[in-house]
């Protein structure tokens, strides 16, 4: 059931585009992100949702209720911000009652669900702490905490990771993804890290200069990204200049300085015979040990470069004027390379995607 | 030459030459205001001596005895922290809008233009401005005009060379201190403050009483705390808008001093003005401690 609907939603700052025709429909209880560069127009998207910002044309709905016009106090939003927004004059527990006491609930029911809402977020005890007295992931903690005892009907989340430690961040990654889960609401997730991204949607839409490009699930985004951009903006590709030979369906036989390889086709973009395409590779799909003698397609290649990363050691391999990173996990089972080595680079047919 | 070099060869620590670069301010602050302050304030405990100027090694607490015994100038400190706190408290009702439109406005042009509207009433010396005033205050002047020609009074209000004039003054002096004190810290103020209130369910209004005032509290209180200050210490104003009717503390110094050549009362007058100064100071700190959570 769609729950959130942005129809042919623009905004205009002065001359500039924030945000061109945009349609985005998202799913009751679903954790959608919106992926992409600063600028492209995602933090824009989240608070016109979030009623701070008037989109110049369009339409937003949510649970089938036009929200366009109403202020942000009527929307029944929560959002948790990059900077948290922890009110700095009121203790924790006065932080998480603001909504309740906003709609006039008896004091006992107040302390009721700040209570389970402390509980629910690992903070109990901290009630009469003030901001200052606290570390960025438990300010993290209470700013959840605060929109979710109001039981809104959606929760945006703005960047809410970027301001914390790395492992911090891996931490709190799953723990809001866990959260999410559990209360069942359907999340927007704003971010500019990939990794994020990947990690906690069920979707994704990627955005740049004020347009969605793609919007799938993570595998589909990883795996089939629509264009180049998309590719280089999400994971670590290898991007290998060819020319179409021929298609079949979805499989398309590209020549890579004389040697023939395949790569899958996106529905996006029809490669046309005779044309030049790129191929995308992973760096861990490709692998410099064969496994079946007969396996195609196959290039030869010679090691520049070793960099050894503990659990991943990853080769710049050269092959004719072009350079591919291959990333092989360091098992006992798959020999070192030297620098120099000849070595022959393998994927499978469906791990190569090719685009115009 | 980079900075740590130039540090390195002059055979100064980092730390050290920190240190060197307050001497100037040190040796000013010290020469041109904690020793004059200083004797000025041993001199309250100098028998009070017509024209007798220099420090004297006969000590008595007659100055003091004296100033709290006579009711008119106990009078005087009152009227002096009640015209302080009026004063403070009509400039920040009259500042904060001013200051918060400023802190909003993200214009850079618009919002330059308006600072330089606050400030440019700084521009001119203040003696030339309560001279401005009067021509508006006085019996004969603007404001009177209009009021009587409108029918609102019979004969002229008296607008100066009393309390009311005194307070036009103040305010008037006042008022670019407490706005700038205000911008600087409603700026600061993220704005994601308010419109988290706002999302979780407060109007317009309700968000800025329960979250941005409460946090633009800090610099309420300085701002107030430097009117204060700025206000009872006063001795221009009270002397051209209250004409010397308005017997504020300062005036009896200038008075005791100038007038009467005493200057050890004049000192005895000017150490219990300090005082209740820092005394307020000492209780806007506690205040500011407790309502902001701690966070002044």
């Amino acid at each position: 059931m769609v729950y959130v609907e942005f129809s042919t939603i623009s905004k205009h700052f002065g001359t500039s585009v924030a945000v061109a025709d945009l349609d985005l429909q998202i799913e009751q209880g679903e954790f959608f992100s919106l992926l992409g560069p600063s600028g492209c127009g995602k933090s824009t998207t989240l608070r016109m949702l979030a009623g701070f910002v008037k989109p110049t044309t369009g339409q937003i709905r949510v649970n089938g209720r036009n929200v366009t016009a109403l202020p942000p106090e009527a929307r029944d939003i929560g959002i948790v911000f990059q900077n948290y927004a922890i009110f700095p004059h009121m203790t924790v527990f006065d932080n998480i009652a603001f909504g309740l006491v906003e709609r006039k609930l008896p004091r006992v029911e107040i302390k009721q669900k700040v209570d389970s809402a402390l509980a629910e977020v690992g903070m109990t005890g901290f009630e009469d702490r003030y901001e200052r007295e606290l570390s960025g992931g438990q300010k993290q903690r209470v700013a959840l905490a605060r929109v979710l005892v109001i039981e809104p009907e959606i929760l945006l989340l703005d960047e809410p990771l970027s301001a914390l430690d790395k492992k911090m961040r891996e931490e709190m990654k799953y723990w809001i993804k866990n959260i999410q889960k559990s209360v069942g609401i359907t999340t927007i997730y704003v971010t500019h890290d990939q990794s994020e991204a990947l990690t906690m949607s069920d979707r994704i839409a990627v955005m740049d200069q004020g347009r969605v490009l793609q919007i799938g699930t993570p595998v589909e985004i990883y795996e089939q990204p629509a264009s180049r951009f998309i590719a280089e903006f999400i994971g670590e590709s290898n991007l290998l200049d060819g020319t179409a030979l021929d298609v079949h369906g979805a499989v398309c036989s590209i020549d890579i300085d004389g040697t023939t390889v395949t790569g899958r086709l996106t529905q996006n973009n029809a490669a046309i015979k005779g044309q030049a395409v790129t191929l995308l590779v992973r760096p861990e799909m490709i692998r410099l040990h064969s496994l079946d003698a007969s396996e195609k397609p196959k290039l030869n290649g010679t090691v520049r470069e070793i960099i050894y990363q503990g659990s991943v050691v990853r080769y710049r391999i050269q092959i004719g004027h072009q350079h591919v990173m291959v990333e092989v996990a360091n098992r006992p089972d798959l020999a070192r390379l030297d620098l120099d080595d000849d070595v022959e680079v393998y994927w499978n047919a469906d791990s190569g995607v090719a685009m115009p | 030459m980079t900075k740590a070099t130039a540090v390195r060869a002059s055979g100064l620590s980092q730390h050290q030459f920190k240190w060197l670069l307050v001497v100037p301010l040190v040796a000013f602050f010290v020469l041109f205001f904690v020793i004059p302050v200083g004797l000025l304030f041993a001199t309250s405990f100098n028998p009070a001596k017509v024209g007798q100027v220099a420090l004297v090694s006969d000590l008595t607490f007659d100055n003091y005895i004296r100033f709290f015994s006579r009711s008119n100038y106990l009078i005087a400190a009152g009227r002096s922290i009640l015209l302080a706190s009026i004063v403070s408290v009509i400039t920040l009702i009259v500042a904060y809008p001013m200051a918060f439109v400023i802190a909003k406005t993200e214009n850079p042009a618009r919002n330059t233009f308006l600072l330089i509207l606050v400030l440019a009433s700084m521009q001119l010396d203040m003696v030339i401005r309560l001279y401005g005033m009067m021509v508006i205050l006085g019996d004969n002047g603007l404001i009177n005009q209009i009021l009587q020609s409108m029918g609102l009074t019979d004969g002229p209000v008296a607008l100066m060379y009393n309390f009311r004039g005194v307070v036009f003054g103040l305010v008037q002096f006042a008022l670019p201190f407490m706005i700038l004190t205000l911008v600087g810290v409603i700026m600061g103020i993220p704005p994601s403050l308010e419109e988290a209130a706002r999302s979780l369910g407060a109007s317009r209004r309700r968000a800025f009483m329960r979250v941005t005032l409460p946090a633009s509290m800090p610099g309420i209180l300085s701002g107030s705390l430097l009117v204060f200050a700025l206000s009872i210490s006063s001795y221009i104003v009270p002397a051209l808008m209250g004409g010397f009717r308005v017997g504020v503390l300062p005036i009896h110094i200038y008075q005791q001093v100038a007038e009467s050549a005493r200057f050890q009362f004049g000192a005895t007058i000017a150490v219990i003005l300090f005082l209740i100064s820092a005394t307020a100071v000492a209780v806007y700190l506690k205040l500011g401690k407790r309502s902001s959570g701690g966070l002044a």
